[in-house]
């Protein structure tokens, strides 16, 4: 660079120390480059170039907001540099703002065309914002630099292919692949790298060319990965229907028997599938047969066995299903059940299941130990826990819970006997039985860490929220903040939902979103992870899997945890700014709920609290994790100052947060109903009525008679209409799409009777029609009418419907809220959440009770 | 239990699977890792509906020195509770070792740790999938406890 500008040219003196600066700031030495810094500034203070390295030391050495200063300081002074655009780069990309650290990079590089690293970074930020046309470019510079890197090549095959041009990236590889002399025997980076062009010909549909790569390069051992060569390899002979797929599927097969996806090629190659919905009988029994072959030619593979019950049926499937059972029983397989239990979706297979249980009941019941020998007693044990299992899936719970009780009394130290009957009471409307049966389980190994998981995963649920921390304190880690710090460290999604629903149950909102919200963050992070990837994986020459981490993060958030979170996240914000109860009544009998904590209730509190403590107290005493270096790093540390979320309650822009967090959602969960109410509920308030319109069109495509739709016809109708004039540009467009969702001519009460009376049986139906009902001034004791219509012996109404309608009664403020309750709880007889509060209140001090004095059977307490 | 190699959304299933059972713990980036660099030598199980109840997380060992032989290391094996007496843990590691450890990294054996207390594990390792004790290593876990380092052969 001959023509420095003035402003940065520095004497020899000041110009070797501020080489030694960015030596210093390499090996992060930075008090002394701190030190050096200022030696430079002391005569130069206006020098851009040190001043940005200054501010990026500070930064480092966690002094951020003095260092970021510095830095945009240094800019403004010397706006031609590319160290100083390259350094306000690194300060963005820190805070994870890849969009401004690429522009930055982007001035950088005006300035320095050819700078290796500026290059190197701005092509990893511009694959984590997907530019990919840039990102082709830059590779090209890099590569045409230097031209020698292997992973050049790679990196812009990639770019090619993730540009869509899959053409280009076949012909980058193939000249790549002429470079190369002279491979070591065993090079795993150039085995990689063949399998990454294998896979670009075969998604080009060229699959001769392919197979033909495949086989030389297996064949000359430059392809290493087994595993990988046979896949693709069976994959690519199906493509093209060759007759020798057969056995390269039947190769895999016997390297891994236990593999699904290796049956299913086999099979679909002979143009079979697994399924029996679409299968003909003759297909069938093909398939049928292929996999009996398969079982005893791999006697110790239970793949086989296992899905030929799929395909099996009539008494071919109870010929093979007996001995699956009988030998599962036998073995003492826990999972026996949840194994099998996909099939009975059949009828005629749950009644042959049914058969064979009882059967092996009275053998393994019968067996004298003295006369056969084989028999274990603990048989007769699992036979009575799969049939426990088999009751209950079909909602025979009382069935459930006797079979259970006996087996309790033959072993009450299986841990699973108590899991199971905790299962059966929680669904049956037993919370509380529920987790102290959990607990029962727990306290058979303490070691255990899943009994500890799920006992605090039942009292989550039961709402007993401290006594849960308590119980999960005993495996996270000593040092943490609390037990909930190091689960959200973790990224235990499990933890999050369970603690966020249960606080929003209770009726703490701030909690509540707090975990929702900590739930986005994993994501965030898991969005963040990539980044790194961008360049390491290409250094790895992991291609194959790479681009599949690309595709898997471009879907992360249709992950059920993170759709869980957004909708509930957005129904709080909702309930913020409109307080209008009726929009929501569940949330406002949870938060009442709070308030009625009984002293039994504020005691067990207090005592949990003190548990927890002591486990902080522990905690403190384990030697702190001494940290002498002194790098802070580039990420600005997150410090939490709304530990209980009371801010996030009252954030001024609840309905744009909920928007952002919906909005991914619009393509990753296109087919689910809720994301496109809640989508409907938000746009609806922010006065988007053409947004919410197109929601509730979606919502009409997917389920037309949905209750929830239902509602929203009425009021999506009442609040247009409502409007003191329509929207200029979209008035016509908006009268059209509501008279589509509900037409003119039919008045409102008509639309709701018209209904109901189409839904009559249907208790969640009944719900929304009492909802419109309140919309249309019916007298409240027609709409209690109606709601009552839900007990009806006809009604198919279960629990959660139920505890929704006696919501919506108090939300009105029925007077016969209470007598909804008592017929509630009389008509689920296993169930407490219909119990009073103070019956309640005495139910959860059982629950976490220490177990000596806890009677056998909670249920039986009335 | 259909075993099969991990693939990149299997990852969040393997995390919460570890969670809910042991009491090592890692973050995504950890799990990433693993993949990215050695994405043949993880392996999962999947039940019927696709839900992740077991896993090996595995990698080849990089920290020795020049000369040494190279030899994987299993840096965490579970399986959920009410998947046990399947067999399944010893499942995972043949496909790891045998199909890719030994193949593709010319591994001569696999490494792993285990907490002393941990008598379950410990009889696994040892007896179901032939692993002997190399050496006791003093305070591995970041709680003070002693590890066993434990090696299997691969030569065959």
């Amino acid at each position: 660079m001959s023509d420095i500008p003035a402003a940065r040219a520095l004497p020899p003196k000041e110009s070797t120390l501020f080489k030694e600066l960015l030596t210093l700031y390499e090996t992060r030495q930075l008090k002394k480059g701190l030190k050096t810094a200022d030696q430079i500034l002391k005569k130069f203070p206006k020098h851009g170039e040190t001043t940005c390295m200054k501010g990026l030391v500070l930064t480092h050495m966690g002094r951020r907001e003095e260092g970021v200063d510095l830095v945009r300081k240094g800019v403004q002074l010397d706006l031609s540099s590319h160290i100083c655009w390259h350094v306000y780069g690194l300060i963005h990309k820190g805070e994870k703002n890849y969009k401004e650290a690429l522009k930055c990079y982007t001035q950088a590089l005006r300035y320095d065309k050819e700078n290796l690293n500026i290059l190197r970074d701005a092509a990893q930020l511009q694959t984590q914002l997907r530019i990919f046309d840039g990102l082709v470019e830059t590779r090209h510079t890099l590569l045409k630099i230097r031209p020698a890197m292997r992973q050049h090549w790679i990196a812009l095959a990639v770019a090619y292919h993730l540009n869509g041009n899959l053409a280009e990236a076949k012909k980058v590889l193939e000249m790549y692949e002429a470079t190369l002399k002279n491979v070591p025997d065993y090079d795993v980076e150039h085995s990689e790298a063949l399998l990454y062009h294998i896979r670009l010909l075969e998604d080009m549909g060229e699959f001769n060319e392919a197979l033909t790569m495949l086989d030389v390069n297996a064949k000359s051992r430059a392809i290493v990965d087994r595993t990988a060569i046979m896949e693709v390899r069976a994959r690519l002979l199906s493509k093209l229907g060759s007759d020798e797929a057969e056995h390269a599927w039947r190769v895999l097969v016997e390297h891994n028997a236990e593999c699904y996806d290796y049956y299913r090629g086999y099979l679909s190659n002979l143009g079979l599938t697994l399924g029996c919905q679409d299968a003909t009988d003759a297909s069938a029994s093909k398939a049928l047969s292929v996999l009996q072959e398969f079982a005893t030619q791999i006697p110790r593979a239970t793949a086989p066995r296992r899905l030929a019950l799929t395909i099996a049926s009539g008494d071919q499937f109870r010929e093979l299903v007996k001995p699956y059972i009988l030998s599962g029983l036998t073995k003492g397989i826990p999972s026996l059940f949840s194994d099998i239990k996909g099939l009975y979706q059949d009828q005629a297979k749950q009644q042959i299941i049914e058969e064979v249980a009882l059967a092996a009941r009275d053998q393994f019941s019968s067996a004298e130990p003295s006369s056969s020998a084989s028999t274990d007693p603990t048989s007769y044990l699992w036979t009575l826990y799969f049939l426990a299992q088999h009751h209950s899936y079909l909602g025979r719970h009382p069935q459930a819970l006797g079979i259970l009780n006996s087996a309790l009394d033959h072993t009450p130290t299986l841990p699973e006997l108590h899991m199971f009957k905790g299962r059966v009471l929680k669904r049956a409307g037993d919370l509380f039985g529920g987790a102290r049966c959990l607990e029962d389980a727990r306290l058979l190994d303490g070691q255990d860490r899943f009994l500890n998981t799920k006992s605090a995963k039942y009292r989550l649920r039961a709402g007993i929220v401290e006594e849960a921390h308590a119980l999960l304190g005993l495996f996270t880690k000593k040092d943490a903040p609390s037990p909930g710090a190091d689960l959200e460290d973790m990224q235990s999604l499990l933890y999050l939902v369970e603690e966020a629903d249960a606080h929003n149950r209770n009726g703490n909102f701030g909690p509540a979103l707090k975990k929702y919200m900590a739930v986005n963050k994993v994501f965030d992070d898991f969005e963040d992870d990539q980044y790194d990837f961008h360049g390491y994986s290409l250094r790895k020459f992991t291609v194959n899997i790479y681009m599949n981490l690309l595709t898997w993060e471009d879907r992360l958030r249709s992950h059920p945890a993170y759709i869980k979170s957004a909708l509930a996240a957005s129904r709080a914000s909702l309930f913020l700014i409109f307080v209008a109860v009726h929009d929501d009544p569940s949330i406002a009998t949870a938060a009442t709920a709070t308030r009625q904590l009984t002293d039994a209730q504020k005691k067990a509190k207090s005592k949990a609290k003190k548990a927890a403590q002591k486990v902080l107290d522990d905690a403190k005493k384990a030697p702190a994790q001494a940290n002498n270096n002194d790098d802070k790093g580039l990420e600005p540390v997150a410090k939490d100052d709304d530990p209980d979320g009371t801010k996030l309650l009252q954030c001024a822009d609840p309905l744009e947060k909920a928007t952002s967090l919906l909005k991914p959602l619009a393509k990753l969960a296109d087919n689910d109903i809720e994301v496109w109410i809640a989508t409907y509920d938000v746009a609806v308030r922010r006065k988007k009525y053409l947004q919410a319109s197109k929601a509730l069109a979606r919502v009409a495509a997917l389920d037309a008679e949905h209750p929830e739709l239902h509602i929203r016809r009425v009021t999506f109708r009442q609040t247009v209409s409502a409007l003191p004039e329509p929207p200029q540009v979209s008035g016509p467009i908006l009268t059209e799409a509501v008279a589509k969702l509900l037409p003119d001519e039919v008045s409102l009460e008509t639309f709701n009777s018209q209904y109901l009376q189409r839904h009559s049986t249907s208790a969640v139906a009944i719900l929304a029609v009492a909802k419109v009902m309140v919309k249309l001034q019916t007298p409240p004791e027609q709409v209690e009418e109606t709601l009552f219509t839900a007990l009806d012996g006809s009604a198919s109404l279960d629990i959660k419907t139920a505890l929704a309608i006696l919501a919506f009664l108090h939300t009105i403020k029925s007077p016969r809220a209470d007598e909804f309750r008592t017929r509630c709880g009389e008509k689920f007889e296993l169930s407490t959440v219909f119990k009073s509060a103070s019956e309640l209140a005495e139910l959860r001090e059982l629950a976490i009770k220490a177990p000596q004095s806890v009677p056998d059977k909670v249920e039986d307490i009335p | 239990m259909n075993i099969r190699p991990v693939r990149v959304e299997d990852l969040p299933g393997m995390q919460a699977c570890n969670l809910q059972n042991l009491p090592e713990n890692y973050t995504m980036k950890y799990y990433l890792y693993h993949a990215m660099t050695w994405p043949s030598l993880s392996y999962v199980a999947e039940d019927h509906k696709g839900r992740i109840v077991g896993y090996i997380l595995a990698k080849m060992d990089e920290d020795e020195k020049e000369d040494a032989e190279p030899h994987g290391h299993v840096t965490s094996i579970s399986i959920l509770r009410s998947y046990r007496r399947l067999g399944l843990a010893k499942k995972l590691m043949v496909q790891s070792q045998r199909g890719s450890m030994a193949t593709i990294y010319r591994a001569s054996y696999v490494s792993l740790h285990v907490r002393k207390s941990n008598r379950a594990a410990l009889g696994l390792y040892r007896d179901t999938l032939g692993f002997t004790v190399q050496d006791i290593e003093k305070k591995y876990y970041a709680d003070g406890e002693d590890a066993y380092a434990m090696r299997l052969s691969l030569k065959p």
